[in-house]
């Protein structure tokens, strides 16, 4: 029996340390990108690479002073914000109708979005844009990004609809309420903390986007992910500049994913596993 | 306004908007994308119908033919990386038992990055001469390697980069899956003193082979589509050696402005795209339980 305690024990032992180095293996690289970030100029090259140093925050002065740094970032925000509010317009109430009614396949079609390449709506868009002379427009790149974030709304909220009672419902048909005011009275305050995760989720993948802003912005309205890109080429000449970009970058989808970490993954997975 | 709507007319008003946006945004572009796939453009910028030409000319295009084998190579190392970290890790974490939330945030937070700033962060870790991952090696006696750089090791390096970020995606749907198992299976193998590793083979990687067919159609379709990371990188480089049929067709339709060809190539891709995922979905009906 004791031999059994004490095998259960080092293999208990074992995982921990085996956990611990896959943290670590996960970790260290994002905590690379921050310390190099605060290095002074000759210590981020520096080889072999050191782990002291007195940190500096001269890399984001400078990330600021000589580039639009703030612009592109006003940019994102706009880009991201609009599109996200955009995708729980479209998406909110096409969640309710399509649990309401369970007819799926409208939402199914969205998942086309998800499934075929981004270069594949970018060949048209540019071409129906460039027609109505939007391209570079802060709404050719909201229209493009609500493409991304109207299929997360739908199939995030669609189980958070479908846990709604059907009796709910009818006891509210009972009393006379319209299927307007089933959504917007009773359905949608039902629902609030699918919303959040919804939005943030929306968020999250509207600001990580590359592709169409690559194509459809202009220097005026770039947004940060498309301005990475010349940052790279400025980088290879500063390092600690292009590591502080980054780690801007990467700074509001990380706090944003902490925060709903707890429903993170049944959203991610479209539902298709429960977090 | 309301009132005078029947109940079924206000339901498709709800769900109007969403419609008219997926018809114009999502619906007649693929639709258009169809028909430029099916025409040529002269130098004068006018389209005159091709048929099938341009999918014709992919046969003989040998930078086609490389983008297929790259997408593919790319896809399935990466693939099988990211399914053997991920349950390994999904297993450590479910023996674990008991998970501050601050251990699930950080595996969360590689896969919440974008894809872009993963790869500025590894282009200068992964870095030959001056990099931290080159430093590692040599301390350990190990050569130093070119990683990114040459074209031998470049597709091996992205799948590593991609992995490290998508492994812990992979690991936490698969501890969903692990904590959806019944007890009783465990219970039972237990009482017919049933070894762990036996438990591990012949239990619970059978019953969890739905969650991992889960896990692959979600990731098949990112990787297939292999795009932000390689651009950030590599872009396509070193001499084609990363040039997915997504880089290609990218670069056909907005390097080059071929718009037909790479409308046709891009047709290709999501076909590919979607037939794996119709197969895979087979294939997960097939070892549901």
């Amino acid at each position: 029996m004791s031999a059994i305690a004490s095998s259960d024990r080092l293999t208990a032992w074992l995982n921990a340390v085996l956990l611990f180095f896959a943290g670590c293996v996960v970790m260290i690289p994002t905590l690379w990108m921050v310390l190099s970030s605060f290095k002074q100029s000759f210590e981020v090259t520096a080889y072999p690479p050191t782990l002291f140093f007195t940190p500096t925050l001269e890399n984001y002065v400078s990330l600021s002073e000589t580039t639009p740094f703030l612009h592109y970032a006003f940019n994102s925000m706009v880009v991201t914000t609009a599109s996200t509010l955009l995708g729980l317009i479209l998406g909110a109430p096409a969640a309710f109708v399509a649990s309401w009614t369970r007819i799926t396949w409208p939402a199914v079609v969205t998942l086309v979005a998800r499934m075929a390449p981004g270069t594949l709506f970018l060949l048209p868009w540019y071409v129906m844009f460039r027609q109505v002379d939007m391209i570079g427009s802060y709404w050719a790149l909201i229209l493009t990004h609500a493409v991304i974030t109207m299929p997360i709304v739908i199939w995030v909220l669609l189980p958070f609809f479908d846990n709604i009672p059907r009796s709910v419902y009818e006891a509210a048909q009972v009393d006379g309420c319209s299927p307007f005011r089933v959504f917007w009275r009773i359905a949608l305050p039902l629902v609030t903390s699918g919303l959040a995760v919804s939005a943030i989720l929306a968020f999250v993948f509207s600001w990580n986007y590359f592709l169409f802003a690559l194509v459809l912005s202009n220097s005026d309205t770039k947004t940060l992910i498309a301005a990475s890109f010349n940052f790279i080429g400025e980088g290879s000449t500063n390092w600690g500049a292009l590591m502080a970009a980054a780690t801007l970058i990467a700074l509001p989808p990380l706090v944003l994913a902490v925060i709903v970490q707890r429903w993170l993954i049944s959203g991610l997975t479209l539902g298709a596993v429960k977090g | 306004m309301a009132r005078t709507l029947s109940p079924r007319g206000q339901l498709l008003g709800l769900s109007a908007p969403a419609l008219v946006f997926t018809v114009v945004m999502i619906a007649f572009p693929f639709g258009y994308t169809l028909w430029l796939s099916l025409q040529s453009f002269t130098a004068t910028g006018m389209t005159r119908f091709e048929g099938l030409g341009n999918y014709g000319r992919m046969v003989s295009d040998g930078q086609f033919w490389n983008g297929l084998t790259v997408t593919f190579y790319l896809y399935f190392l990466s693939l099988a990386l990211q399914l053997f970290f991920g349950t390994v890790l999904a297993l450590l974490l479910f023996r674990a038992k008991k998970l501050p939330g601050i251990v699930r945030s950080l595996f969360i937070s590689p896969f919440m990055m974008p894809p872009v700033v993963a790869g500025m962060m590894w282009l200068v870790i992964l870095d030959p001469s001056l990099g931290a991952a080159n430093f590692i090696l040599t301390s350990l006696g190990l050569p130093p390697s070119t990683w990114l750089a040459s074209p031998g090791l470049v597709v091996p390096t992205l799948a590593l980069i991609d992995s490290w970020q998508w492994s812990p995606y992979v690991a936490l749907i698969v501890l969903g899956g692990l904590q959806a198992l019944p007890p009783s299976v465990y219970e039972a193998a237990e009482i017919d003193g049933a070894s762990g590793w036996k438990v591990l083979w012949r239990i619970t990687l059978p019953l969890l082979l739905p969650t991992l067919a889960t896990a692959t159609i979600l990731r098949s379709v990112d990787l297939l589509r292999f795009f932000d990371l390689i651009y950030i990188t590599t872009q396509g480089g070193p001499a084609n050696a990363s040039t997915t049929l997504n880089i290609y067709g990218f670069r056909t339709g907005f390097e080059f402005f071929q718009l037909g060809y790479a409308s046709a190539l891009m047709v290709t891709l999501s076909v590919i795209v979607l037939g794996a995922v119709l197969i895979l979905n087979r294939m997960r009906d097939a070892v549901a339980w």
